[in-house]
């Protein structure tokens, strides 16, 4: 039902305005079936951003529009993209852009889409990136089981060095800036950006301390001041310098402007890719959009960022919430990376919080203690619990250990953890209960 | 210096250094922060989380820039609203931390829940037990028992050999990674790792040999739990029942504070052992840690090869004899030869030994010649004038340091000395490692410098030379101080100084402190002297003299060459004795006949030759008389380390019965002589006749050396935890003389250079020195054999091709007198034209240094 | 020898990267394809070619997923089972493809050596699933007869003794 959702929101014209012109800013692929392809980008606009901005532009007055079009990270923790550019010191002889391209949270391909559908706007985006920081070199960071992608993007990247758009002497400005992709191995962890970074250098893929920052001196790839950008930020880019940032916020909400991908899995009738500007409500998107709940089930649980955020049951209020950074914030969870995990009535919240458990566990680096002890016992827990072997010490246990973890740890990796734990304890405790046999009359004591 | 600034910690200002890490700022003040992964020598990673404090800062109004005060007129603090890692912060003004609230310790409570339940309850019977910090800390703050299961505890393996000396049991990590971060930070060797991830985290080593390192044995002392435990000392004791000795290393002149730790033992007849070498603090020698030579190889001090009767040869055969008769058989014979007596003093021997000695050979006649042995290398005139300065530190050296290392292999003569250079190198140092071929100093070094074998001299005057041509002479001090520099200024005419010396002379030049090492190999005794000069020269001429942290840092030949050359022995007066061959000798605590082929026809050509010795050597058995000393754990003395600090060692071991310290035995032989006089009773006293003797001793009386001052950062004690189990200071810091430089009335000699560049002709020996090799001090610890390899020689690919030898064959090295067999190893170590000989792998001697040699593949 | 047999792109990997030690990773996914599973020789091979300790490169190949220090089958089949997988009957799809083979209910490799089947955490193909990955190329939208059908084709693929797989 393409359109369906404009008519519903027809009462915001500002918004409305914008999309009645563009169907996608981002999926453009969804559009232009062969924009991969370098020519057909070319013809559609590709690389007219770039060349705009190394032509025309200041490396100042890139970061100045990409601030002022508030464009915020799309990997999850939603920090000003701009401001991320300006950390950078303008004077170290060495910067690099480094592309998060690690997808890996549980219920998240909008990146895969993405660099296999539209990769040149991804690579011209972090070529915008790198002229702004004056960057020397560019990583693209993509998870090993990206591996046909990776080489596909590989030939992408070539098309662009020989147009002269990437490499040595870019469009003749003296600026020179090699694009290589870098292939992970199979770790959720290398998606944190220091650890990423470790990653890259060949050391174990592990968290750094902090400070100092990747964009300091001594923080960031091989020590340099790095940027660590996630891919969809970065296709945002080329829109941004084309279009100005008024007209990027004018999509969405004020303090969540721009378009976003979400992405549905699960318990959904049409699993997949959609960009929406933020702003639209659940309801929306999960009914208008992605067509609902299979079977006529209804929706018990939401997963709104994968497995790393809180779950939320479908009340009618959450339904209705609008879907920005602060709303969702606000119902007790967090928009994240928009990865929507959907779980229709009949679904076991106990087993769902268990396999995501299972996943952090094994994921989990091992680091420092808490998480790499924390998530063994509460996977542990898990599977005493699933097995029937559960006692309310174990129930108990599920909602303290995570006080043992949270805010404690070197990364979010652990906090992450305990979301799904925390956030089934306590919404759908009475399914905990079933399992451990507490909702059956208390004899034992009698 | 640092800036000091004001931090609150628990509602208390205290003073600190700028950035310094704010555990360790705490601790300074006496305020523990419980760590596990953090150590004060290695760099922060946050890991454990153990040390969560609050942190704040104190609020300041932003248009006044003044503190902020509550209405009870007390600063405000802003407080992070989560834990943070003390660890991982650097003390910054108006830096508030509380380590004292119910959330920090409920955080403490909390990673020692989590660290104990993977962790097995088997500290009755495990070596770390009643030094180990997780069992100390959790005394103080942990929980009494655990919410979780037992029953899922994981089970691991408990004896997991890594490499030869040192065990891991898997169940007792806590992966704090202090192991893994010593050998890449503080060694840069890589040869620990972490294996898999999450709670399956577990330490691997697949080098080869496993864990090749020469300092695996810290990773022991700083490991939280026992989960590395050394072969050496597993299950051989519990910590309590240990008494601790302080003792000096004799194996390399670094001169290493160790502990013996020590106890009554079954296995050694009830009397009193060393069960384990540990490191004792000492930040100006070896800080905290000690090589593996070191901790293990103290087995000498009881192997049963030890002599422990004096013997005298009658007929070929070995007659034991008293004490008594041995004095008076060898004073009748001192008596008989007078002059005609030779004494060779070996560079373990202690201070008192060597004045005793010394004593007797000036009572026998006032002409006797005091050698040392081995003879390789001169200079103690070079030392008196630039020996590196009193109060130098080689960790505080960094990045207005500069560094040059020459005609020595540190890592393997002086390990120590390496690790500290290395790390000097790491924290910014201008390091230039010259030598006639690579060492592991190179991948640290700034520049690191070929030189043909044969041009260490000439390449060393060429630094002096390119010195004076950049205008690099500290004109003011050279006015003030030097003499001969006119003459230095004429020779320089025409010198014609080649890229890569003037190169590495660069680097060196414009540093604020400058140190020298100079080592032996490949220089022959005439050249050393000359080396000595020219690096003197270098150290004058720029005005690194007469301070901390600069001058000169001979690497002698064993630990107490020093303090033998000051007591009046020399190496030349070894070679005119080997010239002369007089017909009676005294030698103590040295095996020439092993290492120069000529002393088996010297000594057998002698009439009578007294051996002072603790094995059946070479040596011995072309003795007449075999006196049987002990070994530094024996008995109480004094060695002179090569930054010439005098540093005491005690008693740490019953002495094996039937034998004597060597000081008293010479003291014995001289009261047994005419005009001879009583013998001292305790080795104190010894050393307060050198205090009035030797002017450079003046200072040196025991109670002086034994003195001792608050060291940072704190191990040992109440602090294993923090800093490791490596002792803390209770024997004495030493003492180091002053040079001559650091005295305002002498001047300083600068002589002329010359940059002429000698040939080598055919195919020249060059001895090298291997820290694993068979000497007797170290060959009776067989836990170390498999590091020691069987003799071979390295030639290089060239040669080897002209001579048909391939990498493996059994070769036969002749040169002169001496023929020696060897396994060859044929690479591009060795540069074309010589061989390298390592020394003491094999019985025979080797030829000397830049001998020429031919090398024949042996048949069948 | 990875250092003759595949100089080119060897050469090609440490290009990219200011030190060789960043190589590790691209020559890891090399010698695993040249030798099939990185055994203890592969990782000082490996090592010399970094020039890193073999400890480190042992290290890194036992953090991530997509080395194996074991030999795996000829097909190494990866079934995502994560929960957004899970919730479209990845569990159920797992267990019929390991019966299938007959292999027991957490997976293995089959006796012929063929085929390996191991669950893997989520593969970014949630939309697509139940899904695998067969050596690193991914299978979508699958279901337990059209996983049938995949594996016979690759048993013929492997009777023909044909290189290629996947």
């Amino acid at each position: 039902m393409p359109g369906a959702w404009l008519l519903a929101d027809a009462k915001d014209p500002h918004r409305n305005g914008v999309l009645k012109t563009m169907t996608h800013i981002l999926l453009r692929n969804r559009d232009i079936a062969d924009i991969w392809q370098f020519d057909t980008y070319v013809a559609n606009g590709g690389y007219d951003a770039l060349k705009r901005a190394v032509n025309d532009l200041s490396p100042d007055e890139v970061i100045q529009i990409v601030s002022a079009a508030n464009l915020r990270g799309r990997g999850g923790a939603g920090f000003p993209t701009g401001r991320k550019w300006s950390f950078i010191p303008k004077d170290a002889p060495v910067k690099y852009v480094t592309v998060n391209a690690d997808e890996s949270e549980p219920g998240t391909f909008k990146d895969r889409e993405l660099l296999e559908k539209n990769p040149h706007q991804v690579i011209e985006g972090a070529l915008i990136a790198a002229y702004a920081i004056q960057a020397t070199a560019v990583y693209i960071y993509c998870r090993g089981e990206f591996w046909d992608l990776a080489l596909a993007l590989e030939e992408r990247i070539e098309e662009a060095r020989q147009a002269n758009l990437a490499g040595e002497d870019i469009l003749g400005s003296g600026w020179s800036c090699p694009v290589y992709v870098h292939l992970g191995a199979g770790a959720y962890i290398c998606g944190e950006e220091s650890a990423l970074l470790n990653s890259v250098q060949g050391v174990l893929g592990q968290p750094r301390v902090r400070p100092p920052f990747p964009a300091q001196v001594g923080g960031g790839l091989y020590y340099a001041p790095t940027v660590v950008n996630n891919v969809e930020t970065l296709a945002n880019a080329p829109w941004i310098i084309l279009n100005g940032a008024d007209a990027y916020k004018a999509i969405g909400t004020p303090e969540s402007p721009g378009p976003k991908i979400f992405c549905m899995s699960g318990h959904v009738e049409r699993p997949g890719n959609y960009e929406l500007p933020l702003g639209i409500t659940f309801r929306e998107l999960i009914y208008d959009q992605a067509g609902g709940i299979p079977n006529g089930k209804k929706l018990k649980g939401i997963l709104p960022s994968g497995a790393s955020g809180p779950v939320l049951r479908a009340t009618e209020e959450v339904l209705d919430a609008p879907l920005t950074y602060e709303s969702v914030a606000a119902l007790g969870s967090t928009l994240g990376s928009a990865s929507f995990i959907l779980m229709d009535e009949d679904t076991d919240m106990v087993w769902a919080a268990a396999k995501m458990t299972h996943f952090f566990r094994h994921e989990s680096c091992g680091k420092c203690t808490p998480c790499r002890e924390g998530t063994y016992w509460l996977d542990t827990i898990y599977e005493r619990i699933l097995r029937g072997e559960g006692t309310a010490r174990d129930l108990e246990l599920l909602e303290k250990v995570p006080q043992q973890i949270m805010g404690l740890v070197l990364c979010a990796l652990g906090d992450f953890a305990c979301n799904p734990v925390l956030s089934t304890v306590r919404q759908f405790r009475d399914e905990y209960e079933q399992y451990i046999g507490l909702a059956e009359p208390v004899a034992a004591e009698a | 210096m640092t800036e000091t600034i004001t931090i609150i910690i628990d509602g208390q200002d205290y003073q600190v250094p700028r950035g310094m890490n704010l555990v360790d700022a705490a601790k300074m003040h006496g305020v523990d922060i419980p760590v596990f992964c953090h150590h004060p020598k290695l760099e922060p990673v946050g890991m454990c989380r153990m040390c969560l404090v609050e942190l704040g800062s104190l609020a300041v109004n932003r248009e006044t820039g003044q503190p902020e005060r509550d209405e009870n007129g007390q600063p405000v603090v802003r407080w992070f609203p989560k834990l943070q890692t003390a660890c991982t912060q650097e003390a910054s003004p108006g830096m508030a931390v509380r380590t004292d609230s119910a959330a920090v310790a409920q955080a403490r409570y909390n990673v020692l829940e989590f660290l104990l339940t993977s962790h097995p309850l088997d500290c009755p019977i495990c070596d770390k037990g009643g030094e180990c910090p997780l069992q100390e800390l959790t005394m103080a703050y942990g929980p009494g028992q655990s919410r979780f299961i037992y029953d899922d505890k994981m089970h691991l393996a408990k004896q997991i050999p890594l490499g030869d000396l040192i065990c891991l049991d898997r169940e007792r990590c806590i992966q704090c990674a202090r192991c893994i971060r010593f050998c890449d930070e503080i060694v840069g060797d890589e040869v620990l790792a972490f294996h898999e991830r999450g709670r399956r985290l577990q330490i691997i080593t697949i080098s080869d040999p496993p864990f090749d390192t020469k300092f695996s044995g810290n990773t022991t002392d700083i490991c939280p739990v026992g989960a590395l435990t050394t072969v050496d000392f597993r299950f051989g004791a519990r910590p309590w029942e240990l008494d601790e000795v302080a003792s000096i290393c004799p194996h390399c002149p670094v001169g290493c504070n160790i502990s013996a730790s020590t106890r009554l033992d079954r296995d050694f007849g009830g009397r009193k052992m060393i069960k384990r070498i540990m490191p004792r603090q000492n930040e100006a020698v070896n800080e905290i840690w000690i090589c593996d030579k070191g901790r293990f190889g103290h087995h000498h001090s009881r192997s049963e090869e030890r002599l422990t009767q004096p013997m005298i040869r009658r007929d070929e055969e070995w007659v034991p004899i008293t004490w008594e008769t041995a004095y008076r058989e060898i004073a009748a014979q001192l008596a008989r030869h007078g002059r005609e007596s030779g004494f060779l003093a070996g560079a373990s021997l202690s201070n008192e030994d060597l004045w005793e000695l010394r004593k007797l050979a000036r009572l026998t006649h006032a002409d006797c010649s005091l050698g040392v042995w081995p003879a390789t290398m001169g200079g103690i005139e070079q030392v008196t004038q630039v020996g590196v300065g009193v109060g130098t530190r080689l960790q505080d050296l960094g990045p207005d340091s500069a560094i040059l290392v020459i005609a020595s292999d540190l890592d393997e003569e002086a390990p120590i000395w390496w690790l500290q250079v290395k790390q000097a190198a790491d924290r910014g140092a201008k390091v230039v490692a010259a030598n006639g071929r690579a060492t592991k100093l190179d991948q640290y070094a700034t520049v690191a410098l070929r030189y043909p074998y044969g041009e260490a001299v000439a390449a060393l005057n060429s630094f002096a030379v390119i010195a004076r041509r950049s205008n690099a002479i500290d004109e003011a001090f050279v006015a003030a101080r030097a003499e001969g520099f006119a003459e230095f200024d004429a020779s320089l005419k025409g010198a014609r100084v080649p890229k890569p010396y003037a190169e590495a002379a660069q680097a060196l030049l414009g540093a604020k402190d400058l140190v020298v090492f100079v080592g032996g190999e490949g220089v022959t005794l005439a050249q050393h002297g000359e080396l000595m000069q020219a690096a003197a020269n270098l150290l004058i001429l720029t005005g690194h003299a007469g301070r901390a942290n600069n001058g000169l840092i001979p690497v002698w030949p064993g630990a107490n060459m020093q303090g033998a050359l000051d007591m009046g022995f020399g190496p030349q007066a070894t070679h005119d004795l080997i010239a002369q061959r007089p017909a009676m000798w005294i030698i103590a605590e040295a095996d020439p006949v092993a290492e120069d082929a000529r002393m088996a026809e010297v000594l057998v050509g002698a009439e009578f030759v007294a051996l002072a010795t603790q094995f059946m050597t070479p040596t011995a058995e072309k003795a007449h008389v075999l006196l049987p000393v002990q070994s530094f754990a024996e008995r109480e003395g004094t060695f002179t380390n090569g930054l010439r600090r005098v540093q005491r060692f005690y008693m740490a071991q019953t002495p094996l019965e039937g034998t004597l310290p060597a000081w008293k035995v010479f003291a014995h032989i001289s009261s047994s002589m005419p005009g001879g006089a009583k013998p001292r009773i305790a080795p104190g006293l010894v050393m307060r006749d050198i205090t009035q003797h030797v002017l450079r001793y003046a200072e040196m009386s025991y109670p002086n050396l034994a003195h001792v001052e608050p060291q940072f950062p704190l191990v040992g004690g109440e602090d294993m935890y923090y800093g490791g189990t490596a002792y803390s200071n209770h024997g004495g810091l030493g003492v180091q003389w002053a040079t001559n430089a650091e005295k305002e009335k002498y001047s300083l000699a600068v002589r002329p250079v010359d940059v002429a560049r000698p040939r080598l002709d055919g195919l020249a020996v060059v001895p090298v020195r291997l820290l694993y090799d068979r000497e007797p001090l170290f060959a009776p610890s067989s836990i170390m054999h498999q590091r020691v390899p069987a003799p071979y020689v390295e030639l290089n690919v060239r040669d080897a091709e002209a001579l048909g030898i391939a990498e493996g064959d059994a070769v036969m090295l002749t040169a002169d007198d001496v023929q020696m067999a060897a396994e060859a190893r044929v690479n591009s170590h060795a540069p074309a034209g010589t061989v390298l000989v390592p020394q003491r792998l094999g019985a025979t001697p080797i030829p000397a240094t830049l001998v020429e040699c031919v090398v024949q593949k042996m048949e069948g | 020898m990875l250092a003759e047999k595949h100089a080119e792109r060897i050469e090609k990997i440490f290009a990219k990267y200011p030190d060789k030690r960043s190589g590790v990773m691209a020559l890891l996914y090399l010698a695993q394809e040249e030798y099939g599973w990185l055994s203890e020789e592969v990782l000082r091979e490996v090592a010399e070619l970094c020039d890193i300790d073999p400890t480190q490169v042992r290290s890194i190949a036992g953090f991530y997923t997509m080395y194996s220090e074991k030999p795996k089958g000829k097909f190494w089949l990866q079934v995502c089972t994560d929960l957004p997988c899970a919730l479209r009957g990845a569990d159920e799809f797992f267990s019929g493809l390991c019966a299938y083979l007959g292999l027991g209910e957490r997976g293995g490799t089959t006796e012929d050596g063929l085929f390996t089947v191991e669950p893997v955490m989520c593969l970014a193909a949630c939309d697509k699933a139940p899904m695998l990955q067969c050596n690193f190329h991914y299978h979508e939208n699958l279901d337990l007869e059209k996983v049938k059908m995949l594996v016979e084709q690759w048993r013929a693929e492997a009777g023909q003794g044909d290189g290629a797989v996947g």
